[in-house]
């Protein structure tokens, strides 16, 4: 098969409604899917399970940051394991972009691909405070901006094994994905952006982020470094 | 602004750097008890004497004990709130990575799928 070597990481929090779906989807193209269920208090491991999905669970819930991690560290320990992609678990990534994004991976000299709502047009059905708010925050981060990224909290990754190996995210919650491109800079990760379409639907609206959770990532990016690892 | 002012806010300043550079090992815990050692003498000689902060306090161009002692609260204050918070931040990343241990543990494969020779995953 193709893309034997390939894994999707889908990290999931009381998804149980859409997961199978989205599980069924993928797989269509990736024989290889891990979910990690954040210790939500639905089925929604066991219908990924069934979907045909490895399935790993947190005792508790964690964070996104967190399941991402969890997901890598299973991926990457299965044998063969080459390439790594995190796709949301509610619906709004396409599977198309990421076999576009591991195509790029493939050809061109990348250790890792993100994907960029802001390439051409803004999405449709983006909150217009998001579509103003979201490039800015990208042009805030010195992390962003060293490496020209449009779009800081794109959920759709596409990255190697070097990436994989390397990955030590310590942000549980949200701020890993500003976490994620401060790692790339400071292990000069080779890095793309592509275009990718996400599909807001009510479904994934309703799952989305409140703005203010911005100054929680903000407070992280700060702190971030002062910790111990 | 006074002198003293600037001094206190120096303090609070390097205070914070401090304890953010600072690796939680033995030797800054024990600062930690030697300077809440003395803040509990300190606290108990004002309770007793509070007109002496008073005379501490003009000694530093300050009117009143009781501005002293609110200066030197607030720097205590903000100390403890940020040595707490980071003390829980160092928490729960260990509390993730025990978290994640058990997770790996326990992970489940589709029944469609062949696993690798027994050992083979625990090699990583």
């Amino acid at each position: 098969m193709r893309y034997h070597d390939v894994w999707i990481i889908i990290p999931a929090f009381n998804e149980a409604s859409v997961i199978a779906d989205v599980v069924a989807d993928v797989r269509t193209v990736f024989p290889n899917v891990v979910c990690v269920d954040d210790g939500g208090r639905d089925d929604t491991g066991d219908r990924a399970l069934a979907a045909g999905a490895h399935v790993v669970r947190h005792p508790v819930n964690l964070g996104q940051g967190a399941a991402i991690q969890t997901g890598v560290e299973y991926a990457r320990s299965r044998p063969g394991a080459q390439v790594f992609a995190t796709f949301d678990a509610d619906g709004q990534h396409r599977v198309a972009d990421v076999i576009a994004m591991i195509d790029r991976l493939r050809t061109e000299d990348l250790d890792i691909v993100i994907g960029t709502r802001f390439a051409d047009t803004p999405p449709e059905r983006m909150p217009v405070l998001k579509r103003l708010l979201l490039p800015i925050v990208a042009k805030l981060s010195p992390a962003s901006r060293k490496l020209r990224l449009t779009d800081a909290h794109n959920g759709l990754r596409v990255f190697n094994k070097t990436v994989a190996d390397g990955l030590n995210l310590t942000m549980n919650g949200m701020s890993h994905a500003s976490e994620f491109v401060t790692l790339i800079v400071e292990n000069g990760w080779r890095v793309a952006e592509q275009p990718v379409h996400i599909l807001y639907t009510d479904y994934s609206m309703s799952k989305g982020q409140p703005l203010v959770n911005g100054v929680n990532i903000i407070v992280d990016g700060l702190l971030r470094g002062k910790l111990r690892r | 602004m006074n002198w003293i002012q600037r001094l206190l806010i120096g303090a609070i300043v390097l205070l914070l750097v401090y304890l953010l550079r600072s690796r939680r090992n033995a030797q800054s815990r024990a600062w930690v008890k030697v300077g809440y050692v003395l803040f509990v003498i300190g606290a108990i000689y004002a309770i007793i004497r509070p007109n002496d902060t008073t005379v501490v306090a003009h000694w530093l161009g300050i009117g009143r004990g009781a501005d002293l002692l609110e200066y030197a609260l607030v720097i205590a204050f903000l100390f403890t709130t940020m040595s707490a918070y980071m003390r829980f931040k160092d928490l729960e990343l260990r509390y993730a990575q025990l978290a994640r241990a058990v997770a790996l543990e326990g992970a489940r494969v589709p029944p469609d799928v062949v696993e690798p020779a027994a050992g083979a995953k625990e090699s990583e």
